[in-house]
């Protein structure tokens, strides 16, 4: 095999351990290794996309005995964008950064990949629990009032999670002894009925705290407030998009049921109308964009759950609410940096990322919900439906509020900020156009 | 399957696990609630041990000697979980002594506000 998608884990997590070793060069060490990520995440995506999935056995143990990385087109494509969209984030940030934030950036990067790469459950949790601790760390580094409790209230909630995985883990190996995502997969049925519906509710109620979702985000807004701009910029792209894509995965490969898919469907819906409510009710810019992110998990997690019945609208809708979500979000979160956001660099990026959230063609945002809608409408869900629309004009309600405080005075952000969030917002641009560009070349938006 | 010495363990388990919960719901202290955390752990620990055992099982080492050994996968698991349950309770202290040198308590005031 050409490709080892082992390297996406491992290179970073060296890199992470030299960092202390040469402290001077720790931004610079950080960076190569990210540049190195990045690249190897395109070239993954681009050898999957034409070769169909790949599986990669680590230490030569055949599964289910060993570990193994399963790697399909979706989450090749997350494992890029985590990787992209790090690098891009490392730019702005990185110089102003010590050691140590270059150190704990790389193993947060490294443990959200590898939490979409992995195809064994439990070292999905240890992913997690990577992620998560690197994450405690990025919060409280800022080292003020707000940013501690922030970094605690995510601590509490995130160590709860934690455990919640673990149990749910150990049940399904009391019944089934494997820990493999798709033996579990193959053996499910042969599973105690309660112990099968335990170990789900185990599971999606502790990924579903680092995936921001209701009732589970207590967390969020603290954290997201008391963070800096790059490590909430870093939170939205990265863990939370991981945390979602495993739901997902739990959900579409472990228990593909009917009830599984109609409970995040109701989990969804509430996730997004509460987000909403309460993102057009905050003062604060950086709160309400924490609650807008909300929101926006909650329309994704609304995505995943159409799969059962229109399974490509449904990812397609995924897929292009994750990437507007992810660009989008980060680059307002950057932005967040400085009150005023005047100049043309800082306009642009408001104004784009707003309209790419709340959904204007051609725009990623608006494929996102045009598929969502789709899917939707094949199944007849017409509150559903009917949710979505309100939380986009609410949506359009806040963001407008917010334009219209912010714009004015010149912004003090540095040419290292602004080139960062330039670049990641349009990537919003770039993939709305490409339906339309598969559409005149008439070629399958599905290509995989 | 003999029980005699499953079903305590499991017992255990379950009270482990609601002393923990209970604590970290009702306590307003934050070394509390952490403390309340690493029991909650334990439960868990204990909960994937207690699956792993075989009756009149010995340690998962490889000898002439031993036929009958308990299995050792959810042991490597919970060695795993011990090492992230430790990192994770030595980075909680870290921020509880910044929290109270801004604070000069550990008591935490605020709700989850929304």
């Amino acid at each position: 095999m050409v490709v080892h998608p082992v390297l996406l884990i491992a290179i970073p997590l060296i890199a992470a351990f030299i960092i202390p070793l040469a402290k001077k060069y720790g931004s610079a060490i950080a960076a190569g290794a990210m540049a190195f990520n990045m690249g190897y995440a395109i070239g993954m995506f681009s050898y999957i996309y034409s070769n169909g999935k790949i599986y990669e056995m680590i230490a030569g143990f055949k599964p289910p005995v060993g570990i193994f990385l399963a790697v399909d087109a979706l989450s090749a494509m997350l494992a890029l964008l985590i990787n992209l969209f790090a690098f891009i984030n490392f730019i702005a940030i990185g110089k102003e950064w010590n050691y140590k934030f270059s150190m704990l950036y790389l193993l947060a990067i490294a443990g959200s990949t590898g939490i979409v790469l992995t195809g064994d459950i439990f070292n999905m949790f240890v992913f997690f629990e990577i992620t998560a601790v690197a994450s405690y760390a990025l919060i409280a580094g800022k080292k003020d009032e707000k940013a501690i409790e922030g970094a605690i209230k995510y601590m509490v909630l995130g160590s709860i999670a934690s455990i919640f995985i673990l149990m749910g883990i150990a049940l399904i190996y009391s019944q089934l002894k494997t820990l493999n995502i798709y033996d579990i997969a193959t053996r499910i049925s042969s599973m105690d009925e309660k112990i099968k519906w335990a170990s789900f509710a185990l599971l999606l109620t502790g990924i579903g705290v680092e995936a921001e979702i209701f009732p589970l985000n207590g967390w969020v807004p603290a954290a997201y407030q008391g963070a800096s701009s790059g490590v909430a910029s870093l939170l939205s792209f990265g863990p939370s998009k991981a945390a979602i894509y495993a739901i997902a995965r739990i959900m579409m490969v472990i228990f593909p049921f009917h009830a599984t898919y109609e409970i995040a469907l109701y989990v969804g819906v509430v996730t997004l109308v509460i987000g909403e409510l309460a993102a057009f009710m905050q003062e604060d810019v950086k709160r309400m964009l924490a609650y807008s992110s909300i929101g926006q998990m909650g329309l994704i997690l609304i995505a995943f759950s159409l799969a059962s019945q229109n399974i490509q609208n449904a990812l397609i809708a995924a897929f292009f609410l994750i990437i507007s979500h992810a660009s989008a979000k980060s680059s307002l979160f950057l932005l967040s940096r400085s009150p005023s956001m005047g100049g043309a660099a800082c306009k642009y990026t408001g104004i784009v990322g707003v309209l790419s959230i709340i959904g204007m063609p051609p725009l990623a945002g608006f494929w996102g919900k045009w598929y969502l809608m789709l899917a939707a409408i094949n199944e007849k869900l017409w509150l559903v439906i009917m949710l979505v629309f309100f939380a986009g004009i609410v949506e359009a309600g806040y963001f407008a509020r917010y334009l219209h405080k912010s714009m004015g005075n010149e912004s003090k952000l540095n040419l290292r900020y602004k080139v960062a969030m330039v670049v990641m917002v349009s990537f919003t641009i770039l993939l709305g156009l490409l339906p339309i560009a598969y559409k005149m070349a008439s070629l399958p938006l599905w290509g995989w | 399957m003999n029980y005699a010495l499953v079903t305590p363990c499991y017992i255990a388990v379950a009270a482990l696990l609601s002393i923990g919960l209970y604590g970290v719901v009702s306590k307003r202290n934050l070394m509390k609630i952490f403390i309340s955390l690493s029991i909650m752990e334990t439960g868990v620990n204990l909960l994937l041990i207690t699956i792993g055992y075989v009756p009149e099982g010995t340690a998962p080492i490889e000898n002439a000697n031993f036929t009958k050994y308990v299995d050792p996968l959810p042991q490597a698991l919970v060695l795993t979980a011990i090492v992230i349950g430790l990192s994770v309770t030595a980075l909680a202290i870290a921020m509880l002594i910044s929290y109270y040198e801004k604070k000069g308590s550990l008591e935490y005031k605020g709700g989850m506000k929304w």
